[in-house]
C-alpha cells in the first residue's frame, strides 16, 4: 500500500460565504431542480438572478446534504425531505434543552 | 474475507421478489439511516443494507450473486472463484438504477467482500467512473473537542481510497492529510480540501476533499451556535447574598459576581467567552443553587432558625395566584 504525506492549506467554509447551487448540487449529490424545490419550501435560502447566477449559503451545506440523503436512501419526495429535516433539527434542539435541565436538577 | 449473506441482511428469502426487496429494504433503511435511527451501530448496519440492496436490487448483480451458491454462511471465509463473472453480460453505459456517481460514492465503505465481486476492474463497476472528466468529491467526518474548536489545532487523518492503476487493477492507496482546523468552527461547519477529493479520470479536475466536523459533548459545557452554557453550581448564601466566584470558561478561569437575591436556573453573560468568531459568542452561566445537607445538628438547626425567622417566606406563592 502507498503512504503518501501531505500538510493542506483548508479553507473554512463560514457562515459569511456563498457558494454557487451547481456546486453544491455536487456536493451534495442532489439535482438542481431539487434544491429549487427545497429552497422555495423554506429550507435554505437562494439569491441570485439566474441559475448560473444562483448561490446558497455555505451555512446550508449540512441542511441540504441530510435531505439529500434523505431523500436518496429512503426514497422521500422534496416535502418530506424538509419536513424530515426540520423535525429532526427541532427533535436535536429539545434533546439538547433536556440535557440542560437534566443537568440543572443532578 | 468473510462472506456476506446479503438475502439474510435484508431479511428476506432467497426466493424474494424485486418488490418484496425493495420492500425490506425500505423499512430497514428507515429504520438504520444515521441521519434518523437511535439505534446502536446505525451507521454500521445501514452500510451493510445499501450493500446488500445494491446487489439484489440489480438483475446481473443478483444472478451473478446467487451462483456463487446458497451454502455459504455469514462470516465464512471466501475467496472468489477463479472464474467469477466469466459467462455474465453486461449492460454498457450507465450502471442499472442510475445515479452513477451517488452510488460509486456510496460503495466507498462497502465491504471487501463487495469490491473483490462488483467493485474497481470487475466487469460489473461503473463505466460512468471511466468517462467523467471531474474526480468526485470526497467527505469524511471529523470529530473534535470543544477545546479545539475553540483554540484551533492540527489534526492528523488517514484517508484511504481506491484507485484504479493502468493495468486495470485496483490498489487501495492511504495518504496522511495534516489539517489546521482554525480556532472557532462550530458544529456541522464544513472545511474544504480544494483537489484533494477523486483524481479526475483523464486528466480532469480533481474533486474537493470535505471535512465536516462534529465537537464532541462536553463534560462541562452545552454548546449551542458558539455560545456556550455552563451550569455553575452555587451555595443558598451565595446566591442570597451575592459573591465572587471562579468560573472555567473555555479561555481559562474567570471571576464573576453573582448578584445578591440570584435564583436557580437564573442565567448570567460573560460576553464574547463563548467559541471565537465574528461576533464571538458568549458564555452563560446557568446557576444551580446546591442546599447544603442537614445531615449534622448544626445544619438542622440553621434550618429550622430559617423556618422560623423566615417564616414570611412562601415559595409556592405564584402557583395560587
Amino acid at each position: 500500500m502507498n503512504h503518501d504525506v501531505a500538510v493542506h492549506e483548508v479553507r473554512l467554509m463560514g457562515d459569511a460565504d456563498w457558494i454557487a447551487a451547481v456546486e453544491i448540487c455536487r456536493v451534495c449529490r442532489i439535482e438542481l431542480e431539487a434544491v429549487i424545490e427545497l429552497a422555495e419550501l423554506g429550507l435554505v435560502q437562494l439569491r441570485g438572478g439566474s441559475e448560473q447566477e444562483w448561490q446558497l449559503p455555505a451555512a446550508a451545506l449540512p441542511r441540504l446534504a441530510m435531505a439529500g440523503r434523505l431523500m436518496r436512501d429512503l426514497g422521500v419526495n422534496v416535502s418530506g425531505a424538509v419536513l424530515a429535516v426540520e423535525l429532526l433539527e427541532a427533535q436535536r434542539e429539545l434533546e439538547r434543552r433536556i440535557r440542560r435541565l437534566e443537568r440543572l436538577t443532578e | 474475507m468473510e462472506y456476506r449473506d446479503y438475502y439474510k441482511i435484508l431479511g428476506v428469502a432467497r426466493t424474494a421478489t424485486a418488490e418484496d426487496i425493495k420492500k425490506s429494504y425500505r423499512r430497514l433503511a428507515r429504520k438504520y439511516h444515521p441521519d434518523v435511527s437511535k439505534e446502536k451501530n446505525a451507521e454500521e448496519k445501514f452500510k451493510e443494507l445499501q450493500e446488500a440492496y445494491e446487489v439484489l436490487k440489480d438483475p446481473e448483480k443478483r444472478a451473478a450473486y446467487d451462483q456463487l451458491g446458497s451454502g455459504w454462511k455469514s462470516g465464512q471465509q471466501f475467496r472468489p472463484p477463479p472464474d467469477w463473472a466469466s459467462g455474465f453480460e453486461f449492460r454498457g453505459g450507465a450502471r442499472p438504477g442510475g445515479g452513477g456517481g451517488a452510488h460509486a460514492f456510496e460503495e466507498e465503505g462497502f465491504s471487501d467482500f463487495f469490491s473483490s465481486l462488483f467493485g474497481g476492474a470487475s466487469p460489473f463497476a461503473s463505466s460512468t467512473r471511466q468517462r467523467q472528466q471531474a474526480g468526485r468529491d470526497h467527505h469524511a467526518r471529523v470529530d473534535i473537542d470543544l477545546e479545539e474548536a475553540f483554540g484551533g489545532g492540527t489534526r492528523t487523518l488517514d484517508l484511504k481510497h481506491p484507485e484504479l492503476k493502468t493495468d486495470g487493477t485496483v490498489e487501495l492507496r492511504a495518504r496522511t492529510v495534516r489539517v489546521t482546523i482554525p480556532a472557532g468552527v462550530t458544529d456541522g461547519q464544513l472545511i474544504r480540501l480544494a483537489g484533494q477529493g477523486e483524481a479526475g479520470p483523464g486528466g480532469g479536475r480533481a474533486g474537493d476533499l470535505y471535512l465536516e466536523l462534529h465537537i464532541r459533548p462536553h463534560r462541562l459545557f452545552q454548546l449551542d451556535g458558539r455560545d456556550v452554557t455552563l451550569t455553575l453550581p452555587v451555595s443558598p448564601w451565595e446566591a442570597a447574598l451575592g459573591a465572587t466566584v471562579s468560573v472555567p470558561t473555555l479561555g481559562g478561569t474567570v471571576e464573576m459576581q453573582v448578584p445578591p437575591g440570584a435564583q436557580s436556573g437564573q442565567k448570567l453573560r460573560l460576553r464574547g467567552r463563548g467559541l471565537p468568531g465574528q461576533p464571538p459568542g458568549d458564555a452563560y452561566v446557568q446557576l444551580k443553587i446546591v442546599l447544603p445537607p442537614a445531615s449534622s445538628p448544626e445544619a438542622r438547626a440553621l434550618y429550622e432558625d430559617m423556618r422560623a425567622k423566615l417564616a414570611g417566606f412562601d415559595p409556592r406563592a405564584d402557583l395560587r395566584r
